[in-house]
């Protein structure tokens, strides 16, 4: 093979993955709570200014534990994907998991977070209100947060919008997911300045979530049945769940205090 | 035109098209001269430099490598730079052309500086600080994992010391060379915040042209007092990436400094040679009960 085809072959290989984490098909914030929550009551709204039906939560059990979920939701034909905004939140979706947050810790609950967008919503109004306000203030509320934080990336953790419900005491991934800096085309358009060279940015950037596992982001990656969760969501969903009921467990049984220092320390080390 | 009669327009009000690229001044020839981006006047070097890389003439505010930064905000005779040699890092062994550690290298060699910051101990208005600028000169001003060790030990300084900290933030976000750790650096610069806030000491960010993606979701917007200088442009995704992505009319002055005070998002948008003393004064209103 001449060194063009094993480059062009790797790019292909490199978006397939991407691809694979995109397939419709995967198991989406809602059907995981439907599929490993019980009693989940919806809680919508900012105070703010509205309801950003990209994030959705709200007190439900887990294995006999009440914890406050959390999750972006993409929505699963096209109707619910344009309602939710295929995922990316506004800044009142932040607000809400703020908000939500805040009761959380007021009532002792443990906080799940199910994180699942391309990337926080890039728009006039989103800027207005103060997009990057909301996910400086959501990584700050998280880091300070006195009950155990559980998050999990289940298709896609794309920016600095997955970031902001992804600073946690545990930090599990779904296999075939992808977590980035930026979504494989934005990189491409701002080191190529070509949003099509997409393939290449996806190769140079390993945008699968064993690097983010490699740098020490994200502590367990949980295998998916093969070909991967879209075709079993219901087995990935109850691997999921068993992971984070066993994260769980072992979060509860810690001093707040000694919790939290820990979640500090380890992101005032992030990336190394 | 209807003008409130205490309004003075001046040429600096009129808000500017979003499009034009970095506004730097760029020296031409006769050698020492350098022509204004906004206006096109030239002025001699001296006299720009006292001006604060301020035009003269339309009050354009040209960008400030971090080391002339923290000369212009600190009092005279208190400045002690902190040198910090923090280990490179290439995760990925990016190459697009160039190999990422020699694009590095090359931007430590023109900048003469460590990294993206130049933090320096210092007084504002005889009130000790820590002074944290970034330099747009230093590859856009991104945030990789050594910035984020840069501005993390920063933040520790200023508790260890019990300094407030000043942080000038300039950036074109993360550094899409290192992936995923660059993404990580949001989340450790705001740990460092976090230990600030604990320890009750002030911390002031000053946003300055251009400032955006996760620098501004991240540390340039946790502080006490976020101040703007006039005109920046400043948000999270960028305007062109806006457009494209929505096909949003972008409202005249999307994204300026005096877009987000009128949002509520800034405190103050504080002219260049009144930032030393704006600084100052809040670093004092903060550390009133001390």
């Amino acid at each position: 093979m001449t060194v063009t085809t094993q480059t062009a072959e790797r790019e292909r290989a490199a978006f397939a993955a991407v691809e694979l984490a995109r397939n419709p098909a995967r198991p989406r914030a809602l059907q995981v709570i439907a599929g490993a929550f019980t009693d989940w009551t919806e809680m919508r709204g900012d105070r703010l200014f509205g309801d950003d039906r990209a994030v959705v939560g709200g007190p439900a059990q887990l294995d006999e534990r009440w914890v406050m979920v959390i999750g972006q939701e993409k929505g699963t034909d096209a109707i619910s994907r344009a309602l939710h905004n295929f995922g990316m939140p506004h800044p009142e979706g932040y607000r809400k998991a703020r908000r939500l947050m805040g009761l959380a810790e007021k009532f002792g609950l443990p906080v799940v977070c199910l994180v699942d967008t391309p990337a926080a919503h890039a728009g006039v109004a989103a800027e207005e209100r103060g997009q990057a306000w909301a996910i400086a203030e959501s990584l700050v509320t998280m880091l300070e947060l006195r009950v155990p934080v559980v998050s999990a990336v289940l298709s896609e953790g794309g920016s600095g919008g997955a970031l902001a419900l992804a600073v946690a005491d545990r930090v599990l991934a779904l296999e075939n997911a992808v977590y980035t800096v930026a979504p494989p085309e934005t990189c491409a358009a701002i080191l190529y300045r070509d949003a099509g060279q997409r393939a290449r940015a996806a190769a140079a950037l390993r945008p699968g979530v064993d690097t983010a596992y490699e740098i020490g982001l994200v502590d367990e990656l949980i295998p998916e049945p093969m070909p991967g969760a879209h075709a079993h969501p219901e087995v990935t969903i109850g691997a999921l769940r068993g992971a984070i009921v066993r994260h769980l467990d072992e979060l509860c049984a810690l001093d707040v205090d000694a919790l939290v220092r820990a979640r500090i320390a380890r992101y005032r080390a992030a990336g190394d | 035109m209807d003008r409130h009669p205490n309004q003075v327009m001046r040429r600096r009000d009129v808000a500017r098209p979003l499009a034009a690229p970095g506004p730097k001044l760029r020296p031409v020839a006769p050698a020492g001269t350098v022509e204004c981006r906004g206006c096109g006047r030239r002025f001699g070097e001296a006299r720009f430099e006292k001006h604060l890389r301020v035009c003269p003439d339309c009050g354009r505010h040209a960008v400030v490598p971090a080391m002339t930064r923290i000369t212009q905000l600190a009092d005279a005779g208190s400045l002690d730079v902190v040198r910090m040699e923090i280990p490179d890092r290439d995760p990925l062994r990016f190459d697009d052309g160039v190999p990422y550690p020699s694009r590095v290298a090359e931007a430590r060699a023109r900048t003469r500086l460590d990294e993206t910051f130049a933090v320096a101990r210092a007084a504002v208005g005889a009130v000790p600080v820590v002074l944290a600028c970034m330099d747009f000169g230093f590859l856009g001003g991104s945030l990789g994992s050594a910035a984020g060790e840069q501005f993390a030990r920063a933040c520790d300084l200023a508790v260890a010391e019990k300094r407030g900290l000043v942080a000038v933030c300039t950036s074109g976000g993360a550094r899409m060379q290192e992936g995923i750790a660059s993404l990580a650096q949001m989340a450790r610069c705001s740990a460092g915040v976090v230990g600030v806030a604990h320890a009750g000491v002030p911390y002031i960010s000053v946003l300055a042209d251009p400032c955006f993606g996760g620098v501004t979701a991240s540390f340039a917007v946790q502080a006490d007092a976020i101040l703007a200088e006039p005109h920046a442009r400043i948000g999270f995704a960028g305007g062109r990436v806006i457009e494209q992505a929505t096909y949003d009319r972008l409202p005249e002055g999307f994204q300026t400094s005096e877009f987000l005070l009128a949002h509520g998002m800034v405190d103050a948008v504080v002219e260049r040679a009144a930032l030393r003393e704006t600084v100052a004064r809040l670093l004092v209103a903060f550390s009133g009960r001390r």
